[in-house]
């Protein structure tokens, strides 16, 4: 089917409108970052990159960075580990309880995450634990890791049962049929869980808001100078937030690409 | 079975329950070593669920199973000298046609350059060319990843194959390829083969038996010609082609004229006769047969060189005639025709036979 000339140029512009609507903030932050105004004001009438060497420099920046790399980081990790495991459990193996588990694994999901991160600080407290970025791993965790166990279950559930069970009938114990068959093909599934739970966890505000105690990661910090003491360095660390992000996904991709490139020589 | 050697393959009464639906009923059976034994049966008759129990990846509810004298049922499935090679043939999709072939030796910790040689050494057994070693399988074609999951299934080296459908996916001429270089495969290699079908083409091709499954039993067990001419059920006899039936009553039969000699043999008898299109031959009016029929041609189909009839006899009952071309029937339909055939050709089914079916 061939479409219209007045319609393509409808589409386009549609297409553009779109993603000006969703990337003209990001631009108009960007922009405030290297203002050399004091205070958020458009337009901008003067032009210094001092608040990213400002940032880079500054011990608080790296306190947060670190604390949001520790966070993320871990959880990343233990996402990838449970979301595996959990995914064999929701989507390969045959169990008693596996609808319910299928069920119970969504819910927290579906909590608005402010109510899921007051229950937990009443939980920590209860418990007699000192909320700390320890803690916000916890916290990220309820909410992550069943987000990574939905996206690894999306590859398990796509192959083959008869490919475990041929390793199995080639005379593949069950570590083997693991590493040589289920590891390798839900590992672009993990990848992706991973990436997923990297991201939630660095941009996560109000899990870590109930959660981090006296700790602060970037979004909380990033929202305390909002309400109160304004600088561009805000801004700054914004737009460093989101390129650690990008640089994140996009060093991902191109392993992933890497890999796929390299396999079949293995 | 006349055959004195111990079968490689014992399976005594073995029973598969699902819940509230038994797939299996006590199922016995024998298997020669060597031997090509074809299962065939309608959709849902329990072949996938016996071979699955057989190659371990599902337990019997009861029964047991023997391997040259071991009890294997007790044993899992990655410790039987047993192999299979699924319908959806289950190639490792991250793994290069080498590595495929290769897996069952890498398990067993085969040095890789052995391997390899013997990876290499069964690309030629399946005329694959060598160079498919690094080929990845999504390259391959229907055929060749066929080929390539036998290569898989012949390093391991099982004492029995078992195939589950391996060709219902591949189209026609190339199926028949395949079934010969089965057939082929099997008698270069000496090995046991046990090979589900739905087609009884495939399995009178290749197999030395044929098993005939109906709702988790063996009907039959036999060579093929030996199902097709003396069969021991009207579904047996059906499921083997285009077949007449006529109802056999203490010697007497509503449709049939018998002769003197055929009369004597059939006294008293009671069950089914079953006679074949293609056993019958055109009759004159005066000619003589043991069993003969006439009736008023209602249909003709050309089928090559031969051709069918479809004829009413005067009880109203239909009949399926086949006759070379040469012999075909003057007038076509709407012209009266009188066909007959020898007693040996009309094999009866005693009346127990199919009552217990
Ligand atoms: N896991 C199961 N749970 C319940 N019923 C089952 C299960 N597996 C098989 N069955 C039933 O057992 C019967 C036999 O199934 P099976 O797969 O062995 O048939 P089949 O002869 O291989 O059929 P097909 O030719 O269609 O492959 C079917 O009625 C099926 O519904
Ligand atoms: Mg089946």
């Amino acid at each position: 089917m061939k479409t219209s000339r007045l319609s393509t140029a409808l589409l386009i512009a549609y297409g553009i409108a779109i993603l000006g609507f969703l990337y003209l903030p990001l631009v108009s932050v960007g922009l405030a970052s290297i203002s050399k105004a004091r205070y958020l004001s458009f337009p901008i009438r003067k032009y210094a990159f001092g608040w990213y060497e400002d940032a880079l420099t500054s011990d608080t920046v790296r306190d947060l960075l670190v604390i949001s790399l520790k966070v993320a980081g871990v959880v990343t990790v233990a996402s990838m580990v449970i979301g595996f495991f959990g995914a064999l459990a929701f989507a390969r193996y045959n169990w008693r309880f596996r609808k319910t588990y299928q069920k119970l694994i969504l819910l927290p999901i579906f909590f608005p995450q402010t109510v899921l991160g007051l229950a937990l600080l009443m939980w920590f407290n209860a418990l007699g634990v000192v909320p700390s970025w320890k803690t916000a791993i916890i916290a990220h965790l309820v909410w992550i890791a069943p987000i990574a166990t939905l996206v690894v279950s999306i590859r398990a559930f796509s192959f083959d049962a008869a490919l475990e069970e041929a390793a199995r009938d080639m005379g593949a114990n069950q570590w083997q049929t693991l590493r040589e068959v289920t590891i390798p093909l839900l590992m672009p599934g993990v990848t992706s869980a991973g990436l997923f739970a990297f991201l939630l966890s660095w941009g996560n505000f109000p899990l870590s808001l109930f959660s981090t105690g006296a700790d602060s990661t970037l979004p909380e910090w990033l929202f305390a100078k909002m309400v109160s003491g304004y600088s561009p360095l805000v801004p700054t660390v914004g737009m460093l937030t989101v390129a650690t992000s990008a640089v994140l996904v996009f060093g991902g991709l191109i392993l992933a690409w890497a890999i796929r490139r390299l396999r079949p020589e293995s | 079975m006349t055959d004195s050697s111990p079968p490689i393959l014992r399976i005594n009464a073995l029973t598969k329950t699902f819940d509230d639906f038994t797939a299996l009923h006590g199922i016995n059976l024998n298997v020669r070593d060597g031997e090509f034994l074809a299962i065939v049966g309608p959709s849902g008759s329990g072949k996938t669920t016996l071979i699955r129990i057989l190659v371990g990846m599902d337990e019997p509810s009861d029964g047991a199973v023997w391997l040259r004298g071991t009890r294997i049922d007790v044993v899992p499935a990655n410790k039987r000298p047993t192999c299979m090679v699924f319908q959806s043939l289950a190639l490792f999709p991250h793994r290069s046609v080498g590595q495929n072939i290769e897996f069952p030796l890498k398990l067993r910790g085969v040095a890789p350059a052995e391997r390899k040689a013997r990876a290499l050494e069964l690309l030629d057994t399946l005329r694959l060319p060598r160079d498919y070693y690094s080929k990845r399988i999504q390259q391959c074609s229907g055929g060749e990843k066929q080929r390539v999951a036998l290569a898989r299934a012949l390093a391991f080296d099982p004492e029995i194959l078992f195939f589950d459908e391996p060709l219902s996916a591949l189209d026609y001429r190339l199926r028949k390829t395949l079934e010969k270089e089965l057939k082929d495969l099997h008698r270069r290699t000496g090995k046991t083969f046990i090979y589900i079908t739905h087609s009884l083409e495939e399995a009178m091709v290749m197999s030395d038996r044929i098993a005939i499954m109906k709702a988790g039993r063996f009907e039959q067990i036999a060579p093929a010609e030996e199902i097709y001419a003396r069969p021991v059920s009207k579904f047996v006899a059906e499921f083997m082609g285009e077949v007449n039936f006529f109802d056999l009553v203490k010697g007497a039969a509503p449709g049939v004229a018998l002769s003197a000699a055929a009369s004597a043999a059939l006294a008293g008898q009671t069950g089914t006769l079953t006679i074949r299109p293609e056993s019958l031959r055109k009759l004159t009016a005066e000619g003589v047969a043991d069993l003969s029929f006439e009736g008023i041609v209602t249909a003709e189909y050309l089928l090559g060189s031969r051709i069918q009839y479809r004829m009413t006899l005067a009880t109203g009952q239909e009949m399926i005639v086949e006759v070379l071309r040469e012999n075909a029937v003057e007038g076509g339909i709407g012209a009266a025709l009188r066909v007959g055939c020898d007693l040996s050709a009309a094999h009866l089914i005693a009346e127990a036979a199919d009552a217990a079916a």
